[in-house]
């Protein structure tokens, strides 16, 4: 008996070693009760062990402060409960509201609506796969025709979609212009012209595949035909016509059958179908920005002739019997006999606008000579202009 | 590892597996508060908390300690 008590002491008093120390108790015979009191006994032991781990987990917890941070008031409760409604994700917000959410590019400062953002900013910031043949083509332009980034620019804002400005257009409006500025369609074009050009199809580099056609890189033929099916208005901003059909919307009959009057003569054809045949033999690109623009601006007859650039080299102008001259005084910009070519009053009857020889011998130091078709560079234009006023 | 540690260890299982760990959390956060979240010492915690913890000992888990206790001793005994 008291042998077996004193073990359970030992046993109590260190229970890491209880284990060893079962092996030695006496547990057969009468005294089975003492063994139920000894299994008891390492039961509270064993629940006061998990007793007192927990005090030490509480305790710390209190301590650092973490032991009430799970504990919420009702507020909060309310605050964060999970909505459950149709249109409206768990927080309660509406979902679809990125629709129309807007970015303002950082680039050019407008804004753009998120769908279209990425987009714009591919053209805007000139990266990307077509933005890199954009760019290329800028370049080239830039070395060959010695045009101004700021013309580019406009052309770039004229073929850009994604000005949110424009979200209110009506989608088939959108769309047209979306297919005429494609890339595509100005490959097909400059096809087309390529084939009508025959010979000059060596040239077809020279024209602007993205927006509209240089008329000065166009041989004769070829603005004829291109008058035929395209528009062909010349925008004051780009030098370039248009390459959309004759009915585009952008342009008034009236300026396309300027346009025609002062790419192809008087005799030019009718809008819809053209066929008459122009004079070739003497017929070229007519030299003057002004014209241009004079035609373009429609019938501001108060400039006389002798204000034009040309005038300078003036030796006649102004022939009233010029047999093609039908109202447009502007026109009588071949008057201005060619230093060679003309010599005389006579000489610009025939003229039908301005033959290439007879370009005034100031432009003539300009043009450049690597161009088959004599082509006046803008700039030098402009110049002159300004001297004008 | 004795058989003390693994008794140890699988009560403490079944503990927490029966909520009485939690019953034991919520009757500690009584007795924090109402002496003062600052003057709490573990002494304190362990005489409120071991009565009760022991009175909340689920019947089946006692239950399943005796008897793993009664074969350990009684395997060893001989």
């Amino acid at each position: 008996m008291t042998w077996s008590a004193s073990h359970y002491s030992a046993i109590k008093s260190s229970h890491t070693e209880f284990p060893m120390k079962m092996e030695d108790m006496p547990l057969s015979g009468p005294d089975n009760t003492k063994l139920e009191a000894l299994v008891h006994d390492i039961y509270s032991e064993l629940v006061e062990d998990a007793c007192l781990g927990l005090c030490f987990e509480v305790h710390r917890a209190v301590k650092q402060g973490y032991f009430f941070l799970d504990e919420t008031d009702q507020e909060s409760l309310k605050e964060f409960e999970i909505v459950d409604q149709p249109g409206v994700d768990i927080f309660g917000q509406v979902y679809n509201q990125w629709k129309n959410k807007e970015c303002e590019c950082p680039n050019c400062k407008r804004l753009i609506a998120a769908s279209r953002f990425a987009p714009h900013l591919e053209k805007c910031l000139g990266m990307g796969r077509n933005s890199s043949r954009i760019a290329n083509r800028r370049l080239a332009s830039n070395n060959n025709m010695s045009k101004s980034e700021s013309d580019q620019e406009d052309n770039d804002d004229l073929n850009d979609n994604d000005w949110s400005y424009g979200a209110e257009k009506k989608a088939k409006k959108r769309k047209s212009d979306k297919n005429q500025n494609s890339p595509r369609r100005s490959r097909s074009l400059k096809h087309k012209n390529g084939e009508l050009g025959g010979s000059v199809s060596s040239e077809s580099h020279k024209y602007n595949y993205n927006t509209g056609i240089s008329y000065e890189t166009l041989g004769p033929d070829e603005v004829r035909s291109f008058l035929t099916t395209q528009c062909g208005v010349i925008s004051e901003h780009t030098k370039k016509m248009c390459t959309r059909s004759q009915r585009c919307p952008q342009h008034t009959d009236e300026q396309r059958r300027a346009v025609r009057v002062f790419l192809l003569g008087p005799s030019a054809p009718p809008l819809p179908d053209a066929d008459a045949v122009a004079e070739s033999d003497s017929f070229d690109i007519p030299d003057g920005q002004t014209v241009m623009s004079r035609l373009q601006w429609e019938d501001s007859p108060d400039i006389s002739p002798a204000d034009s650039a040309s005038s300078k080299a003036s030796i006649n102008h102004s022939d009233p019997r010029r047999p093609k001259k039908k109202k447009k005084t502007p026109l009588s910009l071949n008057s201005v006999g060619g230093s060679g070519g003309g010599g005389g009053g006579g000489g610009s009857l025939t003229g039908g606008i301005i033959s290439s020889s007879s370009s005034s011998s100031q432009n003539n130091i300009s043009l450049s000579t690597k161009k088959k078709r004599p082509k006046l560079p803008a700039p030098s234009i402009s110049s002159i202009y300004d001297d004008l006023n | 590892m004795g058989e003390r540690e693994r008794l140890k260890e699988l009560l403490r299982a079944k503990l927490t597996e029966c909520g009485w760990k939690d019953q034991m959390k919520a009757h500690c956060k009584e007795v924090i508060k109402e002496k003062g979240l600052e003057h709490v010492t573990v002494e304190d915690l362990v005489v409120e908390i071991t009565p009760k913890g022991r009175a909340l000992v689920p019947d089946s888990v006692k239950k399943e300690l005796l008897h793993r206790i009664r074969a350990f001793l009684a395997q060893h005994a001989t």
